[in-house]
């Protein structure tokens, strides 16, 4: 059967309830979300494990506080993850699919084993003080555990981008594999260029920890000061490395695909120039720059992240596919709902990270001002509201088709 | 039809049953935790008793771990373990309810930055703004279960979206608010059963009493207004679900659901009674009971929706059944039967696309791979193994075989086959052999 063909006979026959592009930007913006958390987790449970074992007073307390940040990363990478794992799924099904029924083995083993590396991790963060010792061992572990699920993800993205393949995979002679056990495919630039930004974003992540706890009465300016410095420092070293993999991985694609010339990837290369830039001149007063530093990383982020969408619409336009042909079946109602849920879900969150922003800059009890308070009001009636109206909404549907 | 993945002895199809009723203890943990906490918190700041935060922290922290990291990655893992056993089935879900899903994981953002928040800000913020993010956390959760409860529930009952193609027709279906108001009893009684754990790692023996004496009450109430539930959810299902029920559902899944929640109702009554005596080990083994039943009720759930892995819409073995009209989907019996199975699947052998007399057999196991082992291992032990039931049936000559494979349409529980004569007669031949 001809790739373009099967590819367009796998596609759900359902089409999809709005225009692609809505899809896509969400598709792309939360990707670029949930792999910052990802960088975050590899990086701070690095961090942790490393100066765990160092031991001195400095290194340990940050282990500390690194070790519990990894819990709540582990748990954002996980939220992000499902939304671009949910997208993925509507407009590049049959790539998705195919990819992982080959894999089919590793897929379950991927839930497996970041069940494990969590476990691992608040064991390493609740019972690292207890006597015993060897708890560095379930650090080490939860980060073995963490890079593995890398490599598995890594390669159910790029079977997916070689469909010519899949056959070759799959089929030999006249029999078929269903045991789905083999990984199929790698690419050392590639999954590298996902990798060395744990580094990068973790030296990012360090500055803007050392920024917020330095006007805490009682945080150590000195700690704090010594926090910065590495963060800036690691920051801009492996982003410079990080530009060399990505160079590397550019010039390791087919020269057919022309992708240096890519207008996605010229404004996620110079994305990533001016952040090393300015990386540089953060190393002056690394405090100063912290809260830029950080937009400034989410925009490359968020740039290569596109980047990384356009080389998928470049490999797979080889078989004349594009998300922008699929079948329409617009339904406006669900859109809605969606939508203007995301945006409640905004002011809602907004007002609960508040709190924690403003009570962890706190020492003593925190004790919100009226105007936020009513935030907290407001995000309450909002829930209560979602509820009346989606409620109704069922109630007359329900009415309608079965009284 | 994508690539198969077969699990050898077992069936991908158990792996997914194993999963989405593990997530079923975290998830309903998750959406009725908060409200117990609530509960305890308002307690202790009305009669000024702090001593009762303590229970606060410890049920927060458990429900923590448990619920954000088994219970989100299993909710992945059901997402996974569908893909890999079922791609077209999860994906006409998708395709459909891709906006309920986002509009869910608007709330799983509210509740996994309200968790930590609520934890780690205990005793640092005031305790009306603690509540406040308590409260929202709480909403939230049961918000998840209003959205998700309709995608279930869409599964076995599309209602009338299988005429209008209409997202909230196939949402609000007939079986949706008996099955939201059966999930809200259960997950009262899941929640108390983790309240009465969290208690027994209490010293303070007078909280001890307070939460497992609430505990038990909030857990019995749940399981009786369940039963009632239950009544109504199996008052809703359709027509040939509720026939499946009683044919096809094993005695050993309703024994399984009615001896679970005997024993729950008893050991609540018990705990109330007795709330000191109550240790760490029968409260976790509590659990073990409660999930042989949640198992009993889910698999019977999953087996009186068949033939179909969406019901009137996708057979188990996701061939497309029926036209949604208004989506512009076609049945896909007709270009099966006319062009075969395995000439218009794309993950086929070319050697086996053509049948004749070498590769009989292996285009028959090809077949019953791709039409029948969503349901039937094709080993001797596992999920219904086909070789036993040809053994039981007795089939020694094809012709045999090739008159059950023409009558599984009149079979409740079984969809019909799907091919051409040709590839019918490869079925039987494969059937038959197995029967060597």
């Amino acid at each position: 059967m001809e790739i373009g063909t099967m590819i367009k006979a796998l596609q759900d026959p359902m089409g999809i309830p709005f225009y692609p592009v809505l899809f896509q930007v969400l598709m792309v913006l939360t990707f670029a979300l949930h792999i910052m958390f990802v960088n975050f987790v590899l990086g701070t449970s690095f961090l942790s494990v490393y100066g765990y074992i160092k031991g001195d007073d400095y290194w340990k307390r940050l282990s500390k506080s690194m070790i519990r940040a990894t819990t709540a990363n582990i748990s954002m990478a996980i939220l992000l993850g499902v939304a671009p794992l949910l997208f993925v799924q509507v407009v590049y099904d049959p790539f998705w699919y195919a990819s992982n029924m080959i894999s089919g083995a590793w897929v379950m083993a991927f839930i497996l084993i970041m069940m494990l590396g969590y476990s691992m991790v608040y064991v390493f963060y609740l019972k690292r003080d207890s006597r015993g010792g060897g708890f560095a061992a379930f650090g080490i572990g939860a980060l073995a555990l963490f890079i593995l699920a890398g490599i598995i993800m890594h390669v159910l993205g790029y079977q997916l981008l070689q469909p010519e393949k899949w056959f070759g995979w799959y089929i030999s002679g006249n029999s078929i594999d269903t045991s789905g056990t083999a990984l199929h495919t790698f690419h050392i630039p590639r999954f590298l260029h996902f990798m060395i930004p744990s580094f990068a974003l973790t030296g990012v992540f360090l500055m803007l920890y050392a920024w917020y706890f330095k006007d805490r009465a009682d945080s150590d300016k000195e700690y704090l000061q010594w926090v910065a410095r590495m963060g800036a420092k690691m920051a801009f070293v492996f982003t410079a490395i990080q530009a060399g993999v990505g160079f590397w991985w550019l010039f390791s694609l087919p020269l057919e695909f022309k992708f240096f010339v890519n207008p996605f990837f010229l404004v996620g290369a110079g994305l990533g120039v001016s952040l090393l830039f300015f990386l540089n001149n953060a190393q002056k007063d690394p405090f100063k720059y912290a809260v830029p530093a950080v937009i400034g990383a989410f925009l490359t982020v968020f740039g290569m992240s596109y980047t990384r969408e356009a080389l998928r619409m470049t490999y797979l336009r080889r078989f004349d596919y594009s998300i922008f042909d699929y079948k329409l079946n617009i339904d406006l109602g669900s859109t809605a709902l969606f939508l203007s849920t995301f945006v409640m879900g905004l002011i809602i969150a907004g007002y609960m990270l508040t709190i924690a922003y403003k009570s962890g800059k706190t020492t003593g009890e925190y004790v919100p001002s009226p105007s936020i308070d009513k935030w907290g009001k407001i995000s309450i009636a909002l829930l209560l509201a979602w509820i009346v109206v989606v409620v109704s909404l069922g109630v007359v549907t329900s009415v309608r088709n079965y009284l | 039809m994508y690539p198969i993945w077969e699990v050898p002895n077992l069936s991908a199809g158990i792996i997914l049953a194993i999963i989405s009723t593990f997530h079923m203890l975290p998830s309903h943990l998750s959406v009725s935790a908060m409200w117990f906490n609530i509960y305890v918190e308002t307690k202790s700041y009305r009669e000024n008793r702090p001593e009762l935060l303590e229970f606060v922290k410890k049920y927060t922290l458990f429900l923590l771990i448990f619920a954000y990291v088994f219970g989100s990655l299993s909710g992945v893992g059901i997402w996974y373990a569908a893909t890999a056993t079922n791609p077209r089935g999860i994906s006409a879900l998708i395709h459909n309810y891709v906006w309920g899903w986002a509009t869910e994981w608007v709330f799983f953002i509210i509740e996994v930055t309200g968790i930590f928040i609520y934890y780690y800000t205990l005793g640092k913020v005031n305790i009306k703004t603690h509540l406040k993010i308590g409260w929202i956390f709480a909403i939230a959760s049961w918000i998840t279960m209003i959205i998700i409860t309709g995608i279930l529930a869409f599964m076995l009952s599309p209602g009338k979206w299988v005429q209008t193609g209409n997202f909230f027709d196939g949402f609000f279906n007939q079986t949706y608010w008996s099955q939201l108001f059966l999930r809200t009893t259960v997950m009262f009684a899941i929640g108390a059963v983790y309240a009465i754990i969290a208690a027994t790692r209490l010293k303070n023996e007078d909280v001890k009493r307070l939460v497992v004496k609430t505990a038990s009450k909030w857990g019995a109430g749940g399981l009786i207004l369940a039963v009632i539930a239950a009544f109504w959810y199996l008052n809703t299902i359709p027509e040939n679900a509720d026939l499946l029920r009683s044919i096809i559902v094993p005695k050993g899944l309703k024994t399984g659901v009615l001896i679970s929640l005997f024993a729950m109702i008893l050991y609540f009554l018990y705990a109330h009674i007795k709330p000191l005596s109550i240790r760490l080990v029968p409260a976790v083994l509590a659990i073990a009971v409660l999930f042989a039943g949640i198992w009993s009720a889910e698999r019977t759930r999953e087996l009186f929706r068949k033939p179909y892995v969406i019901s009137q819409y996708m057979y188990s073995n996701q061939i497309i059944a029926a036209d949604v009209k208004p989506k512009g989907v076609k049945s896909e019996a007709d270009v099966i039967n006319e062009k075969g199975i395995l000439k218009v699947s794309p993950f086929v052998p070319e050697g086996l696309r053509n049948i004749n007399k070498d590769n009989m057999l292996q285009a028959g196991k090809l077949i019953a791979l791709i039409e029948c082992s969503a349901c039937h291992v094709l080993e001797q032990k596992g999920l219904r193994p086909l070789p036993q039931m040809v053994k039981r049936l007795g089939f020694t000559e094809a012709e045999a075989a090739e008159g059950f494979i023409d009558s599984l349409g009149a079979i409740p529980y079984m969809p019909p086959f799907h091919g051409t004569s040709a590839e019918k007669k490869a079925l039987a031949a494969y059937i038959v052999s197995l029967n060597r």
